[in-house]
C-alpha cells in the first residue's frame, strides 16, 4: 500500500530530515511511527502526502509513484489519503456537519451523497448529536474527532494521523487512539506518528522508530522504548 | 461541472464580498472611477475617428473659378479638369449650392447665413478627387495652371495634421486605458489578496482534503468578477448620461460638430465597459491566488 524506497529529504541543503528511509506497509496495517520530536515523521507523512518531493528515492501509494504524479494530478491523489493533524485544523466558522461536508464538496460530490454521509461518520466518531456546533464550542477530542470524520467521509484507503494526540489529554487520547484503531479494523491502512509511550506500548502494534531521519527500529506488536 | 458546486462557489464568494465590505467597497469605487474616465475615453476616441474617416472621405481639391465665367465655359472647364491625369472624379458645386450646404451644417442655427443670402460671398467651384492621394500635388499644379481657376484649395495638409493628432490622441488614450486598466488590476487583487489572506486556512484545508485548484479558484475569481461588474453599472450609467448630456447640448449649440448619435455608440461601449471590468476583476483575483497555490 505504501513504499518508501531508499527515500532522502534533504532541506536547506544540509538538513537531512530523512535518512535512506526504506519501508513497506501493507494494505489494512495499523503503525506507529515514533521519534523523538526532529526525527523526522513529520517529513515522512508531507512526503506521503505529496506536499513535498523526495530528494532521493521513490515513494508510491497505493500504486502511484508520487515522483511521477503531474501537478494537476495531485488533488486525485490526495482524494485517497485521509489526514488528521495535532491541531485539528478545523474551519472555525462552519458548523462540525458543515466542516465534515466540506471534504466532499471540494469533491463535487453529490448533494444526495453529502446528505447520506455526513451523518454516518458523525455517528462513526460518536459525534451525531452536536452536528449543528462550531469547533469552538468542542473540548480538544470532539474538535479531534470532527477532523477524523472529515478524513473519513470520502472512504480514503489510507489514514494517516501525525501527532493526532498532541494536543489532548490522556483519557481523550485514548478515545482518538480506539477510534484508529476501529477504523483500521473496517479495513483502512492507519499510520499513526507519535510519541505517545503508553498508548503505543499498550496497543502492541507495528511500530516504525525514527532517529535523525534514520529508520532505527522496525518492530511488529513492538513497543515505543523497543525491548520491553 | 455540477450546479451545487457553483452554488457553492457563489455563496463562498458571497460571503467573502459580506466580511471584507469596506475593501470591497472601495474596490467597487475604484473600478467605477477608472470605466467612467475610460468610457469618456472611449466616447472620444470613436468620435475622432469618426471624424477623421469623413475628412477623408471629403473632397481633397478645390476648384473655385473665376467669377466672370459663363455657363458654357464652366462645363467645358469641368470637362477639362476630369480629363486631367490622376483625376477621379469631378462634382461642380454651384455658389448656391455651397450655400445651400453650409445651412445644412448651420442646422437649427441657419438663422446666422440670412444676411449673406442676397449678396452670397462665396464663390462657383468644382471638387476634385484623385485616384490616389500621391496624384493631388500634380492635380493642383495643373489645376493652378488654369486660366478659369482662380484659387486651388486643398486639405492634404490639414489631414495631414489631422491624422498625427489622432495618432497621438490614440497613443496617449492607449497609454491611459493600460494604466487604468493596470490600477485597477491591482486594487482588485489587492482586495482579493486580503481575503486570500483572511482564508488561507481554508484554501490549506481545501487542499489538504483534495481541491483542484481551480475549484480553489473559482470562488476568489467570482468574487473578483463580481467587483467589476457592480463597479461597471454606476460607470455605465453614468457614461451614458454624460454622453447624452453632452451630445443634446452640442446638437442645439454647436450643430456643425459631428458627434456620433448616442444611440449608435452608447450601446457597444457601455457593453465593452461592463467586459472590461468583470474581466479585470477576474485577472486582479487570479494573480492574488496564483502564490498561495504554489504551496
Ligand atoms: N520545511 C522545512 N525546512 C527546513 N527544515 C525542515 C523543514 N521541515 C522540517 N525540517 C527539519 O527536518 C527535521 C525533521 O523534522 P520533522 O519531520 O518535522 O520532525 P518530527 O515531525 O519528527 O518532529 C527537523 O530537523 C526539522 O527542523
Ligand atoms: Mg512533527
Amino acid at each position: 500500500m505504501i513504499e518508501f524506497c531508499r527515500v532522502t529529504k534533504i532541506y536547506n541543503r544540509d538538513i537531512k530530515a530523512l535518512d535512506n528511509v526504506s519501508l513497506s506497509i501493507d494494505k489494512g496495517e495499523f503503525i506507529f511511527l515514533v521519534g523523538p520530536s526532529g526525527a523526522g515523521k513529520s517529513t515522512f507523512v508531507r512526503l506521503l502526502l505529496r506536499e513535498e518531493l523526495p530528494t532521493e528515492g521513490r515513494i508510491v501509494v497505493d500504486g502511484i509513484d508520487t515522483g511521477r504524479l503531474r501537478r494537476s494530478q495531485v488533488p486525485f491523489f490526495r482524494r485517497r489519503i485521509g489526514m488528521v493533524f495535532q491541531d485539528f485544523r478545523l474551519l472555525p466558522e462552519r458548523t462540525v456537519s458543515e466542516n465534515v461536508a466540506f471534504a466532499l464538496r471540494v469533491v463535487e460530490a453529490p448533494r444526495r451523497e453529502i446528505y447520506r454521509r455526513v451523518p454516518q461518520v458523525l455517528h462513526l466518531v460518536g459525534l451525531a448529536h452536536k452536528s449543528r456546533a462550531k469547533p469552538a464550542e468542542l473540548s480538544g477530542g470532539e474538535q479531534q474527532r470532527v477532523a477524523l470524520a472529515r478524513a473519513l467521509v470520502n472512504n480514503p484507503p489510507i489514514l494517516i494521523a501525525d501527532e493526532p494526540t498532541g494536543n489532548l489529554d490522556p483519557d481523550t487520547a485514548w478515545d482518538i487512539m480506539r477510534l484508529l484503531v476501529e477504523i483500521n479494523q473496517r479495513g483502512t491502512t492507519v499510520v499513526v506518528a507519535t510519541h505517545a509511550h503508553e498508548i503505543v506500548d499498550r496497543l502492541r502494534r507495528r511500530v516504525v522508530a525514527l532517529e535523525n531521519g534514520r529508520v532505527v527500529r522496525d518492530e511488529e506488536k513492538g513497543a515505543y522504548g523497543g525491548e520491553v | 461541472m455540477r450546479f451545487s458546486t457553483w452554488e457553492f462557489y457563489l455563496r463562498e464568494a458571497g460571503r467573502s464580498l459580506i466580511r471584507n465590505r469596506f475593501m470591497s467597497l472601495a474596490s467597487i469605487s475604484t473600478v467605477a472611477l477608472s470605466l467612467v474616465i475610460l468610457g469618456v475615453f472611449l466616447l472620444g476616441a470613436v468620435n475622432l475617428n469618426n471624424v477623421a474617416g469623413t475628412l477623408e472621405n471629403q473632397v481633397e481639391v478645390t476648384a473655385f473659378l473665376d467669377e466672370k465665367l459663363q455657363a458654357e465655359e464652366i462645363a467645358a472647364v469641368t470637362a477639362r479638369i476630369k480629363n486631367l491625369d490622376g483625376v477621379r472624379e469631378v462634382n461642380y458645386v454651384s455658389k448656391e449650392e455651397a450655400l445651400e450646404r453650409l445651412k445644412e451644417q448651420f442646422g437649427e442655427r441657419r438663422d446666422l447665413l440670412d444676411s449673406v443670402e442676397k449678396n452670397n460671398p462665396l464663390r462657383n467651384a468644382v471638387e476634385v478627387r484623385t485616384k490616389t492621394p500621391d496624384d493631388v500635388k500634380t492635380v493642383v499644379q495643373e489645376l493652378k495652371a488654369m486660366p478659369a481657376v482662380a484659387k486651388v484649395s486643398f486639405k492634404e495638409e490639414i489631414i495631414d495634421r489631422l491624422f498625427k493628432f489622432t495618432k497621438a490622441i490614440r497613443l496617449v488614450g492607449l497609454a491611459v486605458v493600460v494604466l487604468l486598466v493596470g490600477a485597477t488590476i491591482f486594487l482588485i487583487s489587492n482586495t482579493i489578496r486580503l481575503t486570500v489572506f483572511a482564508r488561507r486556512r481554508e484554501i490549506n484545508i481545501m487542499k489538504l482534503v483534495g481541491a483542484t485548484d481551480w475549484f480553489i479558484r473559482w470562488p476568489f475569481v467570482l468574487e473578483g468578477m463580481c467587483l467589476g461588474l457592480v463597479g461597471s453599472l454606476p460607470a455605465v450609467i453614468l457614461v451614458a448620461r454624460f454622453y447624452k448630456w453632452l451630445a443634446a447640448s452640442v446638437y442645439q449649440t454647436l450643430p456643425f460638430i459631428p458627434l456620433l448619435p448616442p444611440d449608435a455608440v452608447l450601446g457597444c461601449i457601455q457593453l465593452l465597459l461592463v467586459g472590461i471590468g468583470v474581466l479585470v476583476g477576474a485577472i486582479g483575483s487570479a494573480i492574488s491566488i496564483r502564490r498561495f497555490l504554489q504551496v
